[in-house]
């Protein structure tokens, strides 16, 4: 039979196992990439030229198709190839790539007189970057975050093709013999991931940020 | 052969003219490869070009490109790859309308954005002028939105272009080819030769699409005077 | 400050997930379940865990689950590493320790080691086998259970062109695509083997890394000629001509032990597998096959289940 939903309550175990692994691995990639696009896009933000090469040079970084990258990762680095680090390494590049254009956007928009005044109060550099630009550059910010997590969760399972892949074994083990239910259970695993995770920053950023709530949408 | 290191000759496969010909050789693949991405990619800009003006233009379904785009970006490409094979097999219709409605969100989205936000006083002069609805769209918001246009399909173009590489698991065609069968016989140079060829393909075609984008932005701002509002900050897509 | 507030909870939250990121990393995060294996230097062989690995299809998860609850039901500690791959691939894991035995075929086997072989029969293959095995892994006693590759046409083409042996391949080769896992391309019995000995050189060769592409595309005849395994359930469903092999370019294919040489000298271990080797016949491991890719049992219940059946768990 091609499709056996009893196989689920056989499976609950490794479908468990392969779940956590999933979240972990489309997860720790956006922490890393947040820790280094702040300052990273904070010092681009500052200059011009500079920035406008180095955001060419990330664009192509992001050109780069994901599997591609798992692949010549582990080749450049010298790390075997089943190793998740691997895995981590390219996503937090790749998470990286998109989120310093976020921040770099985010704080672009912060209006010069909102950051002329902050100095003109006496904010020191550091003060205002956090108690003025930041916090207005967050709604880019935020929405980049939402972008890399969700797209993190769809990439991980591309990884099974280099013995990868968390939920993505499922799509292997139901494509060798026609079985559908596994497919059918880490897609839906998958969406649902990408669903909460995305509410939850969208949570997270109503909360810290309710002057956005006033604005129209 | 120790797994991974760089010491290891990696181009050897792309070295060896022997890969190049052939049914099996990269030029093949290549060529399998492109053509699945023009097709896809274009198959999509027929839909989704003509669909995104007209919601772009009255203003009506823009909620449907907006929870399109995020929900696309959810999409794990191999699942669906791996789905519509088995219910449909192994032919080129099915591959290439899966790429193609993966190809339609960004196209979507961006020439609904970019016909939306076609500067609003040119709209109204050429209203003012008397030019009917159509001519406005044709000759005032077309070309305004053009930038956009291009840029969505370069972020579509990325993402077949990264899909398509993982079509060759369900289906054997294209680049990804390399990957896989390297993968199986743990042939790192062909390995290799597969990541660094797609990268190569992506980087050339983001390129090209790029310095398209370019000229249509010149072509759309002569004077420098910024006639398209661009609502989105984010990339319009992310690859897979 | 609200904001400081967020900043500070974001701050604990990443601290929170890295370390439930290194805690994770301790678990392998493969499907492996296991206790390390044998480390050179640990405490003697017969106490160190067995684990036993599988090539990347069903038979091979069948048997190693076999191996492995055959062990355990004799005292010897034992766990399974299904699914790493490739012969290339999981020989080079037992090679560096991370597993220390697998289900093998004698045939392939022996021309993995000695592509120049000559031997034709199951007994000279046997003979022939513990010879060419480097010094570090020690092959058990072979079963009657086969599985050979093999070669199949479809019903239709069959009778069209009167294929019925590998010698028959001749006439329609150039005009013809052939199919088979991606490591085809290489081994002796595949696209080399055929130009060689039968004179049949393909015009092209697609590799599947799965069956359903590989079945869908032979039905519609995108490709002529594609190899399965003798115990595959699909040949008999389609109905497939699996083509005569009249010069042994395939050579027998009976599953046997592949194991670490520590392993070899467990006297328990050797005895537990040596049982299942006997026991072990093509009918059941056929049935076993099916049980799991049509039925979507588990490997490791049908296994247990077998076992049973036979007083051996």
């Amino acid at each position: 039979m091609n499709l056996d939903w009893a196989w689920i309550e056989r499976n609950l175990s490794m479908i468990g196992s392969l779940l956590v692994e999933h979240v972990i691995l489309a997860l720790v990639p956006v922490v890393i990439a947040f820790l280094i696009a702040l300052p990273l896009g904070y010092l681009v933000s500052k200059t011009r030229r500079v920035a406008n090469v180095f955001l060419a040079f990330i664009g192509i970084i992001y050109s780069i198709p994901s599997l591609a990258l798992f692949v010549m990762m582990p080749m450049i680095l010298g790390t075997q190839i089943l190793n998740p680090v691997n895995i981590v390494v390219a996503l937090s590049i790749y998470s990286t790539a998109l989120l310093v254009r976020s921040v770099v956007d985010g704080l672009r928009s912060v209006p010069a007189p909102v950051k002329q005044s902050a100095t003109a109060v006496g904010y020191g550099w550091l003060r205002r970057l956090f108690r003025v630009e930041l916090p207005l550059a967050m709604p880019v910010i935020f929405a980049g975050l939402r972008v890399v997590i969700v797209s993190n969760i769809a990439i991980v399972s591309v990884a099974v093709l280099v013995g990868s892949g968390a939920l993505g074994k499922l799509f292997d083990l139901g494509f060798a013999s026609y079985f559908y239910t596994p497919i059918i259970v880490a897609l839906v695993l998958m969406l649902a991931l990408a669903l909460i995770f995305d509410a939850l920053i969208l949570l997270i950023q109503r909360r810290t940020l309710p002057w956005l709530r006033e604005r129209p949408a | 052969m120790v797994e991974g290191t760089a010491g290891m000759n990696l181009f050897e496969y792309l070295a060896d003219p022997a890969n190049w010909t052939g049914p099996g050789g990269i030029w093949n693949l290549l060529l399998q490869h492109l053509g699945y991405t023009v097709a896809s990619v274009g198959l999509a800009a027929v839909i989704a070009i003509p669909l995104g003006i007209v919601i772009g233009h009255t203003g009506r379904g823009s909620f449907l490109v907006i929870g399109l785009s995020n929900a696309a970006r959810a999409i794990p490409t191999l699942g669906l790859l791996v789905l519509v094979v088995l219910l449909l097999g192994t032919g080129i219709g099915p591959i290439i309308g899966v790429l193609a409605i993966l190809a339609l969100p960004p196209v979507l989205t961006a020439t609904a954005a970019g016909i939306r936000g076609a500067d609003h006083e040119a709209v109204h002069a050429a209203r003012a002028i008397g030019m009917s609805e159509p001519q406005v769209v044709a000759k005032v918001e077309w070309p305004l939105a053009l930038p956009l246009v291009i840029s969505g399909l370069r972020s579509a173009t990325l993402q077949v272009v990264a899909t398509a590489t993982v079509a060759a698991y369900s289906s054997g065609q294209g680049l990804g080819r390399l990957l896989i069968t390297g993968n199986a016989t743990r042939n790192y140079p062909e390995m290799f030769a597969g990541a660094f060829l797609v990268a190569v393909l992506a980087i050339v075609l983001d390129i090209l699409l790029g310095g398209l984008g370019w000229l249509a932005r010149r072509h759309a701002s002569p004077g420098g005077r910024k006639m398209v509002h661009d609502p989105s900050k984010i990339p319009v897509d992310v690859v897979a | 400050m609200k904001t400081k507030q967020a900043f500070i909870g974001v701050g604990l939250g990443i601290a929170a997930l890295l370390f439930t990121a290194c805690g994770a990393n301790n678990n392998p995060l493969g499907d492996a379940t296991s206790p390390q294996p044998a480390q050179p230097g640990q405490t003697s062989a017969a106490s160190a865990p067995v684990v036993v690995g599988s090539a990347d299809f069903t038979e091979s998860k069948i048997l190693a689950e076999i191996y492995s609850q055959a062990l355990k039901a004799k005292g010897v500690e034992s766990s399974t590493k299904l699914g790493i791959g490739s012969r290339e691939i999981y020989i080079k894991a037992l090679q560096d320790q991370s597993i220390s035995a697998v289900p093998e075929y004698t045939g392939n086997l022996l021309l993995h080691f000695d592509p120049s072989a000559t031997a034709t029969t199951a007994a000279e293959v046997d003979k022939a086998l513990p010879d060419v095995l480097p010094s570090d892994l020690k092959s058990l006693k072979s079963s009657a259970a086969v599985n050979q590759d093999v070669y199949v046409v479809t019903k239709e083409f069959s009778a069209q062109h009167d294929i019925t042996s590998l010698e028959d391949l001749q006439k329609i080769a150039a005009t013809s695509t052939l199919g088979g896992p991606p490591e085809l391309a290489k081994r002796a019995y595949g696209p080399p083997g055929l130009e060689t000995i039968y004179g049949a050189k393909f015009k092209a060769f697609v590799p599947y890394p799965k069956y359903p592409p590989k079945i869908s595309d032979l039905d519609s005849n995108k490709i002529q000629v594609a190899t399965f395994f003798t115990t595959d359930a699909v040949i008999a469903e389609k109905g497939y001509i699996q083509l005569e092999d009249p010069q042994s370019m395939i050579l027998p294919q009976n599953v046997v032990p592949l194991v670490r040489s520590d392993v070899a000298e467990n006297q328990t271990a050797v005895a537990a597998l040596e049982a299942v080797q006997a026991a072990l016949t093509t009918e059941e491991l056929m049935e076993l096959d099916k049980k799991v890719d049509n039925d979507r049992q588990d490997p490791g219940q049908v296994a247990g289940e077998w076992l049973t059946s036979k007083s051996l768990a």
